[in-house]
C-alpha cells in the first residue's frame, strides 16, 4: 500500500469516526430529556448494572468436539437492550446501550488491549443501532408499538424485527469501520459478517422474548429472575465444555502411556486411528461411533503398558512362554479401561482386536459375527500398518521384513475371510488407494 | 445409623418449612420462579462441579489400574486407599479443594512406575540399596508426568511428596503426610496383613510418619475395621443423580442444536 493511499484512508477513517460520534451525541441529547421527564433514571441505572454484568459474563459455546478454543461468543446485553427499546421507548434503549457498551469497554479495555478511541467508537455505533432499531417502526408506519404488544404473537414478531434491524445496522457500521481501519474492501467484510449474522442473532431471540415478558410482568425483579438461570446455564455450558476437554485429555494421556511402554514409530497409533475412523465412516457407522473407533484404535494396545518391556522389545522370536504373556494384552487393556465409565463402549473392541473370523485368534477364539465390527476394523488396520513396517522399525529389521503397500494389500486380500473380515478389507483397500498418492508426495518431500 | 436418619428427617422438615415460608411471602407464581432458580443454581454450582470431580477421578482410575496390574497389586488396592484417605482426611480437617487434590493424588501417586523396569517392580527377592534408589525415582518421574497434564499441575506437589518422611520434612502439607502413611500402610498390608501394617505405622509415628496422621488413621480404623469395609453408601447420591440426569441431556441437546 502506498503512503498516499494510506494517508487517504486515514483521512476517511477520521471523517467516518467524527461523523459517527457527532450522530451519537445528537441522538443522546435528543433522547436525554424524555428520560428525565418520565423519571426512568433509577430504572436506567439498575438495568445498566444488570446488563453490564451480563455483558461481562459472555456465553461461549463449543462448536466442535475437541476444539474448545473456537466457538461463538454470545453477548446478552443486546437482548436486554431490544426488550427495553420495545417496552420503554428507543430513548431509554439508546442510553442504556451507550452506558453498557462504554462501561464494559472500559472494564475490559486492558484484557482486550483496545484503546479508549475504540471504546468510544463502539459506544457511538451502539447508540446508532439502538436508535435505528427503535425508531424504525414509527418511521415505517407499522402499527404503534403499544397496541402491537397487546397480543403475544405480534409482540414476538416486532421483537424479532427489532433484533434483526439492530444487528443489520450494527453489521453495516462495524463493517465500514473495519474496512476503513484495516484498508480492506468493504464488500469482503460485509460478505463475511452477513454470513455470520443469522447464527449470531437468532439464538438471542428466545432470551430476548423471555426478558421482555419478565420485564413487562414483574419489572426489574423479573429481569433478575431471568439472569439467575442464565448464569446457571452458562456454568453448565462451561462445565460441559470442560468435561469434553477432560475426555480428550484422558484419551491423549493414555496414548502417551502406550507410547512409553512400546516405542512405536511416532505415526503408528495416529495412522491406525485415522484409518480406523475412515473405514468406520465408509461402513456407514454413525459419527459418534466413528469418533469412538478413532479413540479405540488409538488405545488398542493399552494392555502392553502392563507387560514386561523386555518381551515387547525383544528382537528375536518369542518363546512360547513369552508369547503367552503377549497374548494377554487385549484382556489387560480391557481390564484397565473398564474402570473408566465413559470409555466403556470401547472395552469389547479392545478385548477382541486380535480375534479372527475363522476362530483362530487370541485370547478368546471368537468366530465371525461374534466379534464386534469395530474390533474387526481395528484388526485389519493394525495388521496393515504393522506389515508395511509402521509399527516398530527396530523389529522389522530383525525377523520380519517390511512389505510394500501393494504386497501388504495382497496379503490382506489373501487373509480375507480367514484372518480378516472381507467387507472391512474391501472398504479399507479404497481408503488406502486414496491415501497412497498423499503418502508418496509426503515421502518425496521428506527425502528432499 | 439412627442418628443419621434423624438428622435427615430434621433436614427435610426444615426444607418444607422454608418452602412454605417462601410460598406465603412471595405468592405461588413468584415462588415457583424462585425455587426453580434455586434448583438450577444448585444444579450448576453444586451438583455439576461435584459430578465433574467424580468424572475426573474415574478417568484417573484407569491410570491407577494400569499401575496396579503392572506391579501385580503389591502396592495395594487404590480404590481402598482412596476411600481410606477420604475418611481420614475428614478427621484431620482437610477439606474443600485440598481434599479434592488429595483424592486425585491418591489415584496418581504411583504413575511414575510406568518408567521403572518391569523386572525391578516384580522382583520376588528383596531389593538391593541400588535398586531401591531406582524404585524411589518413581516419585520424581510421576510428579513430572502429572505436571505435564493440563489441569492437574496442582496435584504434582502432592505426588512428589507421597513418600515424604516426617523427620526430613515436617513442614510438608498434612495431606502429603497422610498419603505417605497410607501408601506404606497398603504396601505392608499386602505382604504382612493389616495388623502388621498398623503396628509398623505406630512404631514409625514421630520419626517416619506424622504422629497426628497416624492417630487419625488408627481412630478411623477403630471405628470401621478394615476387614469389613462395606461398599460406600451411595443410595442418596444415586437417587439425586437419577432424578437430575435428564437435565444433563437437556444441556447436551442445547449444545448439539447450537452447533449447526
Amino acid at each position: 500500500m502506498s503512503s498516499e493511499r494510506r494517508g487517504q484512508l486515514r483521512k476517511r477513517y477520521r471523517l467516518w469516526s467524527g461523523l459517527l460520534s457527532a450522530a451519537a451525541l445528537v441522538i443522546l441529547t435528543v433522547a436525554g430529556s424524555p428520560i428525565q421527564q418520565s423519571g426512568h433514571l433509577l430504572l436506567l441505572l439498575g438495568l445498566g448494572l444488570v446488563a453490564l454484568l451480563a455483558e461481562l459474563l459472555l456465553i461461549r459455546y463449543p462448536l466442535w468436539y475437541g476444539y474448545t478454543d473456537r466457538g461463538i461468543w454470545m453477548s446478552v446485553s443486546t437482548p436486554i437492550v431490544t426488550a427495553v427499546i420495545l417496552l420503554y421507548g428507543w430513548q431509554l434503549g439508546a442510553w442504556l446501550d451507550a452506558l453498557v457498551t462504554f462501561g464494559a469497554g472500559l472494564l475490559t479495555a486492558r484484557l482486550k488491549q483496545s484503546r479508549l478511541r475504540w471504546v468510544w467508537l463502539n459506544t457511538a455505533q451502539s447508540v446508532l443501532c439502538a436508535a435505528g432499531a427503535g425508531a424504525w417502526h414509527p418511521i415505517a408506519g407499522i402499527s404503534p408499538i403499544e397496541s402491537a404488544l397487546a397480543s403475544p404473537l405480534s409482540a414476538a414478531l416486532i421483537l424479532l424485527s427489532t433484533l434483526v434491524m439492530y444487528s443489520l445496522i450494527n453489521t453495516f457500521l462495524v463493517s465500514i469501520t473495519v474496512a476503513l481501519a484495516e484498508g480492506v474492501r468493504l464488500r469482503w467484510v460485509l460478505h463475511e459478517s452477513l454470513l455470520n449474522l443469522p447464527r449470531e442473532t437468532l439464538p438471542t431471540f428466545p432470551l430476548s422474548l423471555l426478558l421482555m415478558a419478565m420485564l413487562h410482568l414483574y419489572g426489574f425483579t423479573g429481569l433478575l429472575a431471568v439472569l439467575a438461570p442464565y448464569l446457571a446455564l452458562r456454568q453448565a455450558f462451561i462445565l460441559y465444555t470442560r468435561q469434553h476437554e477432560l475426555y480428550h485429555q484422558t484419551v491423549r494421556s493414555l496414548g502417551f502411556l502406550i507410547q512409553r511402554a512400546h516405542p512405536y514409530t511416532g505415526g503408528h497409533l495416529q495412522r491406525v486411528a485415522q484409518w480406523g475412523r475412515k473405514v468406520a465412516e465408509r461402513l456407514g457407522l454413525p459419527p459418534e461411533r466413528c469418533e469412538l473407533v478413532y479413540e479405540a484404535a488409538l488405545l488398542h494396545d493399552l494392555g502392553k503398558t502392563v507387560l514386561d518391556e523386555r518381551i515387547l522389545n525383544k528382537p528375536g522370536r518369542l518363546t512360547p512362554r513369552e508369547w503367552e504373556q503377549v497374548q494377554r494384552h487385549p484382556q489387560l487393556g480391557a481390564e484397565i479401561l473398564i474402570s473408566v465409565p465413559f470409555l466403556n463402549p470401547i472395552v469389547p473392541w479392545i478385548a477382541y482386536h486380535h480375534e479372527r473370523p475363522d476362530g483362530k485368534g487370541y485370547p478368546y477364539g471368537l468366530q465371525g459375527d461374534q466379534i464386534p465390527l469395530e474390533a474387526r476394523i481395528i484388526a485389519v488396520v493394525d495388521a496393515f500398518d504393522a506389515m508395511i513396517g509402521g509399527e516398530a522399525p527396530s523389529q522389522q529389521r530383525q525377523y520380519r521384513r517390511a512389505l510394500s503397500i501393494e504386497d501388504a494389500l495382497k496379503e490382506l486380500r489373501r487373509g480375507a475371510g480367514t484372518q480378516f473380515d472381507p467387507t472391512v478389507v474391501s472398504v479399507f483397500e479404497q481408503v488406502v488407494q486414496e491415501w497412497l498418492p498423499l503418502s508418496r508426495t509426503m515421502r518425496v518431500a521428506r527425502s528432499e | 445409623m439412627v442418628g443419621e436418619q434423624r438428622v435427615d428427617s430434621i433436614h427435610y422438615s426444615l426444607l418444607t418449612i422454608r418452602l412454605k415460608w417462601i410460598m406465603d411471602t412471595f405468592g405461588i407464581g413468584l415462588s415457583i420462579v424462585l425455587v426453580s432458580v434455586g434448583a438450577l443454581g444448585y444444579y450448576a454450582f453444586v451438583f455439576l462441579p461435584a459430578q465433574f470431580h467424580r468424572w475426573r477421578c474415574q478417568s484417573l482410575r484407569a491410570f491407577a489400574k494400569a499401575i496396579e496390574l503392572r506391579t501385580q497389586g503389591r502396592y495395594g488396592d487404590t480404590d481402598l486407599l482412596v476411600r481410606l484417605a477420604l475418611t481420614v482426611s475428614a478427621r484431620l480437617g482437610i477439606e474443600g479443594e485440598e481434599r479434592k487434590r488429595l483424592e486425585l493424588a491418591a489415584y496418581l501417586r504411583d504413575i511414575g512406575m510406568v518408567a521403572i523396569p518391569y523386572a525391578l517392580l516384580n522382583k520376588p527377592t528383596p531389593l538391593s540399596p541400588m535398586e531401591q534408589l531406582t524404585l524411589a525415582r518413581h516419585v520424581e518421574i510421576g510428579a513430572a508426568i502429572v505436571e505435564q497434564i493440563p489441569g492437574l499441575s496442582a496435584v504434582a506437589p502432592l505426588v512428589r511428596l507421597h513418600h515424604v518422611e516426617y523427620a526430613v520434612q515436617p513442614d510438608a502439607p498434612l495431606s502429603a503426610h497422610l498419603l505417605a502413611a497410607l501408601s506404606d500402610l497398603m504396601e505392608i498390608a499386602h505382604h504382612a496383613g493389616y495388623g502388621a501394617a498398623l503396628s509398623a505405622l505406630q512404631t514409625g509415628a514421630g520419626t517416619r510418619y506424622h504422629p497426628q496422621v497416624v492417630q487419625a488413621i488408627e481412630a478411623a480404623l477403630q471405628a470401621h475395621p478394615l476387614e469389613n469395609w462395606a461398599p460406600l453408601r451411595r443410595s442418596a447420591a444415586l437417587w439425586v443423580g437419577l432424578v437430575l440426569y435428564p437435565l444433563k441431556d437437556l444441556t447436551r441437546l442445547l449444545v448439539e442444536l447450537t452447533r449447526y
